[in-house]
């Protein structure tokens, strides 16, 4: 049933990304976590990783950054070439000026006694001198929108407020791409719902080829434009979101689909070839129940109130 | 002015230098306005320097003056510790580290060992509320018992610190740490009146302690 539906781009010397081969076990640890991952990654992507606890969706992405294998030691083999830099050969500080990771609980991230200060932190790593580091950081508080944060402790920031901190720090050396781990696990649905946002802004004014895991796709189908679902260490889906999650059961992946495409599934048990298109939004949902259903299809736009034509 | 004052009472034993080492220590309270909170301080610690003086002169026969003389010792240490941690922000003890060009490491090590202590501090909470919905009771039973109920908090609280360690190195790993040997920061310190007046201060405080303690006496 597994299938990798979107053929590798052909210009495979283009991404900006790309993963040959990639197999790796940890230390120790006799079972794989990767198991021969290709992947090519152009740049502007939003690309969700999605799969169950243990099928190498985070271990992925720290291939991807360097920490495996410069932190993690273990079996590794196969290439991983991020925006030309060869990530085996590369070292640890050179990909962190390509790659910025915003980790799941953003409070371990956070080092400094301030937030302006944990935000230069990266650029003081790198030496770049004190007025250089001080445009810079005004930058990302404003890109971020955390200027009256920018003297607060870290103890003082709600969840959301350490989620922002943790991505101006992680911008601040102008990265091209960025990684998100479970960006919204640890976060209320209004706040998950404002750092989608965010990210789909980074994404839109700033050009940032985002990945982000999840496992839960209800917030992150919306801004992606690619899913990539792993089940033990290798690639069982790849493509459009509306035609990987139509076109396929994800459930028995460890992957929650998003409610809109399970009511969908539900409402027409023959949803699931491909080719069709279903809705992904409530308010593509709203105009295809319209449509099927005429006489209770009134859904206004911008309101969330579903009425009756009688 | 802290280090002044430990060097000075180390060397010194003479009551009359003690008092005026305090009295300028309190002056520069007044000087910083953070009396009230000084006052606060000193009342939660000077009773320290009044056991000392308790104990040494009830149940060590050493003497109205020795005993007076090494709470006084232990007074003007207090006052100075409070002074400085309360006029300085690790902010800045950790800017300062980084200008006497001490091993970024080590810089390091000090600012996530002081940066976590709330952090840790809400997790044992955690823990501790974990415990006790499992039924144990940290407050009741003798010293010992007492002492052996923090097992359940501190393991966990250990394997909680470490995999935030894990993490920590991750992240840091992640944002160029260790790229130099030399990092620059985003804050420049600058030296102003109040620091020049403090550091010659300390300096000619210390030039008395160490005359005092090779002439005994000042003339």
């Amino acid at each position: 049933m597994s299938q990798v539906l979107s053929v590798t781009p052909s210009s495979q010397a283009e991404s900006l990304i790309s993963i040959r081969a990639l197999s790796y076990r940890y230390y120790a640890s006799s079972r794989y976590v990767l198991n021969n991952v290709n992947l090519e990654i152009q740049k502007g992507e939003v690309v969700v990783i999605a799969g169950k606890s243990g099928s190498g969706k985070s271990t992925l992405l720290r291939a991807i950054n360097g920490l495996i294998p410069h932190q993690h030691s273990g079996d590794y083999s196969g290439k991983v070439i991020v925006d030309g830099l060869e990530v085996l050969s590369a070292k640890m500080s050179e990909l962190a000026t390509k790659v910025g990771y915003i980790f799941q609980n953003p409070e371990n991230q956070i080092f400094m006694f301030s937030v302006e200060r944990d935000i230069a932190f990266g650029l003081e790593n790198l030496s770049f001198k004190t007025p250089d580091i001080r445009e810079k950081v005004d930058w990302a508080l404003n890109t971020l929108g955390i200027r009256d944060l920018a003297l607060r402790a870290p103890h003082e920031l709600s969840d959301g407020q350490k989620q922002r901190v943790a991505i101006a720090g992680s911008i601040i050396m102008g990265q091209k791409i960025l990684i998100f781990d479970e960006p919204t696990s640890l976060l209320d649905p209004y706040t998950a719902s404002n750092v989608i946002r965010i990210i789909k802004n980074l994404h839109d004014d700033l050009g940032i080829t985002i990945l982000i895991v999840e496992h839960r796709l209800d917030l992150v189908s919306q801004i992606a434009n690619r899913i990539i679902v792993l089940d033990e260490g290798k690639i069982v889906f790849d493509g459009e979101p509306r035609q990987v999650m139509y076109s396929s059961n994800l459930s028995v992946h460890g992957v929650t689909e998003p409610t809109i495409i399970r009511t969908t599934k539900l409402l027409d048990p023959g949803a699931t070839g491909p080719g069709k298109s279903y809705p992904l939004t409530t308010h593509e949902l709203a105009h295809e129940l319209r449509k099927q259903v005429p006489r209770i299809g009134v859904f206004q736009k911008g309101s969330h109130e579903f009425g009756t034509n009688r | 002015m802290l280090a002044s004052a430990i060097f000075v009472v180390s060397l010194v034993s003479h009551i009359e230098v003690l008092i005026v080492l305090i009295t300028f220590t309190i002056a520069l309270t007044f000087a910083a306005k953070i009396v009230k909170r000084f006052g606060k301080s000193m009342t939660f610690f000077a009773p320290l320097a009044l056991i000392a003086f308790l104990l040494n002169y009830y149940v060590f026969p050493v003497g109205l003056l020795t005993a007076t003389n090494l709470a006084l010792r232990l007074f003007a240490v207090i006052a100075s510790s409070s002074l400085f941690f309360l006029t300085t922000t690790p902010d800045e003890l950790e800017q300062v580290m980084r200008w006497f060009h001490l091993p970024p490491d080590l810089v390091m090590i000090f600012v996530i060992a002081v940066r976590f202590v709330p952090v840790l501090f809400l997790d044992a909470l955690q823990i501790m509320d974990a415990q006790k919905s499992r039924g144990l009771e940290f407050e009741k039973g003798n010293l010992m018992k007492r002492l052996r109920n923090t097992i359940p908090l501190l393991v966990p609280l250990i394997a909680v610190a470490v995999n935030r360690s894990l993490e920590l190195a991750e992240a840091m790993d992640s944002r160029a740490y260790g790229a130099t040997k030399r990092p620059t920061s985003l804050y420049v310190l600058k030296y102003n009146f109040s620091d020049y007046f403090t550091t010659i201060a300390g300096i000619v405080m210390s030039s008395f302690g160490i005359y005092f303690a090779l002439f005994g006496r000042l003339w």
